[in-house]
């Protein structure tokens, strides 16, 4: 069994270690080995539109991530008590939201904010009084976080509510015999209960939202994330900067990551 | 600003020490100006960046989709240097691609640079802006080779203004065929048939593809015509199970020795050539593409003060000189060209002899919206 | 306020957010499956059903898609379960958070990126090379359906392995302990304990994994060589390339109906899979 799982996190990382290998490229081209340099690190730290493109990406996915996991959770907590028609189409929209596939959603919702906003707009600056000065619905970073968080939100509704299907009702139920107000069953019993399915969700959302290229290339208007900067740049071969990003992005999260168990840890401690 | 002090001349001449090695990269910023360009991360965080005062204000920012590996950054840094505006650059990987955005809406481009062939198609469906001449006092239309800036003018009215030009053709790695390239899509295709099975790519992309395919043929490249887009659609299907891939991306293919034969465009052949010699670029005797792009304004960019300065900027012949240095790319600018080394001039990739360019043919805009060729691009990938 | 004000309180604000970004989004594609792509692309209005008459043409990009959709979560899910069960139930606590998010951190570099390094992993100067060197020669692996089974199986691991691991997570241990000590062996202690309890966290993530699977375009457009054509590929082609947006939307359309379809059954067949049981939580 160990060895099974050995050999899945070596499949999983074999691509990494790949990617980093050439990284280290001194050549032009990522698949051509000449040599060892770490000149693309300087390069892809200097690079404005690397460091403006993570900045964007991480922007999106950590408000994506928070949004989706509240918002997420709510819904599934509420969702748990809610029957009739209108849970009918609350679930159908849930499943809908995690079937469509990404390039659908981004075209429609690029089509239908676009159509939107052109109506808006004339109406803001009705509004404002002030043509020039007024504020002007456009395609960005909201309207790709708002993309992204309604997808990813469906996503932590499922892995919740999988979850809190497998609690035992009996539990709510004697939490509210021992005059526990809704409230306070929810933060003291609820709460830590699916917390590990809330902590997946954000991952997961986190995740989606920093890797995801088709559903930005048409929401995200003139904003560039990392996965549209390397989708663009790798099209007529793959130069070791973005090798070099890539080993960087993973590093941090690596990083962060042990930072994080540390934490952990010596609150177990205590 | 310092590099108001510092003549072109001084300019270019500084350049080509640096590019020389002569001087190092920090000698050559100071010298110029251009090191308060580095500060880049200001230029990337508008509202931290100190706002001197500038000839004329043009807003903090210009959007620009382009295609990849086109331009030089320190240029742009110089123009951030000069007018307070940070360039951000968005990259495309097809025209069909950047008409889908712009027709879409919602862009948010200042700057794009459309290809000849599409260059109609924008005009009909309003999604360019006709140029202000007056703004562009670098445009010198007698500069210009017609056969690549006459695109941009339609109906008498200049939308675009060019960028390079370059062809459409073949890579082959010789060394799996005695060392000589082939010279025909007849070669390309039949070959691939045969002994290059297995080994050949061509373009995920209507145009050059399917243009191959009828020039094979002999029919014209841009052909709209039912028969011979059927004879066309006959030969890809019989090829496709010969074929690695189909992809636009084949530099890494024919890199690593996988792939041996694709389509391929100027600068991919003559970066090919530069690194593995015995990959040659060649064009097809029955014809091919020719093609320039071209700088424009799209309707609705909402910088469009800065847009005019860019495009201006971009267009100063030592600024194009060093756009060129640094892609690769002919350009058709006889004040650009006078700049280069002859090195670069007489290039045969860059540069083809005039019997072979004439063999050649630009795209037309019948084909990127004909639904046919689009149509039998599909059957063709999912045959 | 009442237990009911309360909950419709709870799901307000996500569903303020599907009627702005999903149902506003779906019904402009609705309505545009009836319209007919302009003269140069994009979208005029009208009412033909030509759109849906049409979808034939794009019948081997279903076929494609309804073929290796499945193939590719049963081959995600055994390899998933075992990962899965190795951490929530044979790890100790110490680790297991550390372990589970080991297998979420790769996906934290592009998938483009990860891709590349496939090409390279699966290309000529990857496996081939060292089948090669032990004799066995003139392998081709990149750009075939092999290769795009393999990532695929990579791309949606982690989508497989964490619902399998939130289900196995909160299984009792004494449960297991219990059944041991009637005398169970322990496979029967898996296949009569485990494994049953595991459902909902499998049924849950087959469930992810299809449903992104019949969308997906990325691997098969960068693993596949453009030979593997998915209805996603197609669908990209239609609004990126062709622009004919009436019949792209029509041919989104009709996925969504399929996907609606095959997972009402799915849904139902889980559910008779585990009949009297009160936490049936496949969705």
């Amino acid at each position: 069994m160990r060895l099974y799982s050995l050999v899945v996190y070596v499949f999983l990382y074999a691509p990494i270690a790949i990617i980093a290998l050439f990284s280290f490229n001194a050549g032009r081209h990522a698949s051509d080995f000449q040599g060892f340099s770490v000149q693309w690190y300087g390069r892809a730290l200097n690079n404005p539109f690397v460091m403006d493109a993570l900045e964007t990406s991480l922007i999106v996915a950590f408000i994506t991530a928070t949004l989706a996991s509240i918002l997420g959770t709510l819904a599934a907590v509420g969702l748990q008590g809610l029957r009739g028609p209108a849970r009918a189409i609350f679930d159908a929209l849930i499943y809908i939201a995690v079937m469509i596939p990404g390039i659908v959603i981004g075209i429609a919702t690029l089509i239908a904010l676009v159509t939107v906003f052109d109506v808006m707009n004339p109406w803001i600056e009705n509004l404002w009084g002030d043509a020039e000065g007024a504020p002007r619905l456009s395609m960005g970073r909201g309207s790709l976080i708002a993309a992204h968080t309604m997808f990813t939100m469906a996503l932590v509704i499922i892995i919740v509510r999988a979850r809190l299907g497998t609690l035992e009702k009996s539990l709510g139920e004697a939490s509210a015999d021992l005059y526990a107000t809704p409230l306070g069953t929810f933060r003291q019993v609820t709460l830590p209960l699916i917390a590990p399915a809330v902590l997946a969700g954000f991952l997961l959302s986190f995740t989606f939202s920093f890797d995801d290229f088709i559903i930005a290339f048409f929401v995200a208007g003139s904003e560039t994330t990392l996965p549209i900067y390397i989708f663009s740049s790798i099209r007529r071969g793959v130069t070791p900067e973005i090798n070099a990003i890539g080993t960087m992005v993973m590093l941090a999260s690596l990083l962060l990551l042990i930072v994080a168990q540390l934490i952990l840890r010596r609150g177990d401690r205590k | 600003m310092t590099n108001d002090t510092i003549s072109k001349k001084k300019f270019m001449e500084e350049l080509r020490r640096y590019e020389k090695g002569s001087v190092t990269r920090r000698h050559f910023l100071h010298v110029t100006g251009l090191g308060a360009a580095t500060a880049v991360m200001g230029a990337a965080v508008p509202g931290l960046r100190p706002r001197p005062a500038f000839a004329q204000d043009i807003g903090d920012r210009a959007i620009l989709a382009t295609w990849p590996n086109y331009h030089d950054q320190a240029n742009f840094d110089a123009f951030t240097d000069k007018t307070g505006a940070a360039v951000q650059v968005n990259v495309f990987g097809s025209n069909e691609e950047m008409l889908a955005k712009l027709q879409a809406g919602g862009s948010g481009w200042d700057v794009y640079v459309p290809t000849n062939y599409t260059i109609t198609t924008y005009v009909e469906e309003d999604l360019i802006e006709p140029l202000d001449l007056s703004k562009l006092p670098n445009y010198d239309p007698a500069a210009f080779d017609a056969r690549f800036s006459d695109a941009g003018i339609v109906d008498g009215v200049v939308y675009a203004v060019p960028k390079n030009w370059g062809t459409t053709g073949m890579a082959i790695n010789t060394s799996h065929n005695g060392g000589k390239a082939f010279d025909s899509w007849k070669q390309f295709f039949d070959r691939t048939m045969d002994d290059y099975s297995g080994r050949t790519m061509v373009h995920d992309y209507q145009l050059t593809t399917i243009g191959a395919a009828l020039n094979y043929h002999g029919y014209s490249f841009n052909s709209v015509d039912e028969a011979e887009l059927a004879d066309a659609e006959k030969l890809l299907i019989d090829v496709k199970p010969h074929l690695f891939a189909i992809t636009s991306d084949y530099q890494p293919a024919m890199r690593s020795g996988d792939a041996w034969l694709t389509i391929c465009w100027t600068g991919d052949g003559k970066q090919l050539n530069t690194d593995i010699p015995e990959i040659a670029f060649a064009l097809g005797k029955e014809g091919g593409e020719l093609w320039s792009d071209y700088y424009a304004i799209p309707k609705g960019a909402p910088h469009k003060e800065a847009a005019y300065a860019l495009i201006n900027f971009m267009l100063d012949p030592d600024v194009n000189a060093r756009e060129v240095l640094a892609h690769g790319y002919p350009v058709a600018d006889s004040r650009t060209n006078a700049l280069l080394p002859e090195e670069i001039l007489n290039d045969p990739i860059l540069y083809p002899a005039a019997e072979k360019l004439d063999a050649l043919e630009f795209g037309a805009a019948a084909t990127l919206t004909d639904p046919n060729r689009a149509e039998l691009l599909a059957r063709f990938k999912s045959a | 306020m009442t237990q009911r004000a309360r909950n419709w309180l709870l799901i307000a604000p996500s569903g303020a957010l599907l009627l702005v970004m999903l149902v506003l989004p779906l019904s402009f594609v609705f309505v545009f499956s009836f319209g007919e792509r302009g003269p140069s692309g994009g979208y005029v209005p009208a009412f033909t059903l030509e759109q849906y008459a049409n979808l034939p043409a794009r019948w081997t990009a279903f076929k494609n898609t309804l073929i290796l959709a499945p193939l590719g979560t049963l081959a995600a899910l055994l390899i998933a379960y075992p990962l899965a069960y190795q951490l929530a139930v044979r790890t100790s606590p110490k680790w297991k958070t550390l372990l589970l998010v080991l297998v979420i951190v790769p996906f934290w570099t592009s998938i483009l990126i990860r891709s590349y390094a496939w090409i390279y992993i699966l290309g000529g100067q990857g496996i081939p090379a060292l089948l090669g060197s032990i004799g066995i020669e003139n392998v081709r692996l990149i750009y075939t359906p092999f290769a795009v089974t393999i990532g695929i199986i990579y791309g949606y691991l982690p989508l497989m392995v964490f619902p399998i691991y939130v289900a196995l997570d909160r299984l009792d241990m004494r449960l297991l302990e219990a059944s041991s000590d009637l005398g169970a062996r322990p496979a029967t202690t898996f296949l009569r304990v485990t494994l049953p309890l595991s459902v909902p966290g499998v049924a849950t993530g087959c469930m992810l994994v299809f449903i992104l699977l019949m969308g997906e375009f990325l691997i098969p457009a960068l693993l596949g060589g453009g030979k593997v054509f998915f209805v996603g590929n197609a669908l990209v082609d239609l609004f990126l390339q062709s622009r004919n947006w009436a019949y792209g939307s029509a041919v989104a359309f009709t996925l969504i109906v399929i996907m609606l379809i095959t997972v009402t059954i799915y849904m139902r067949l889980i559910a008779r899979l585990q009949t009297g049981r009160e936490d049936v939580a496949v969705m």
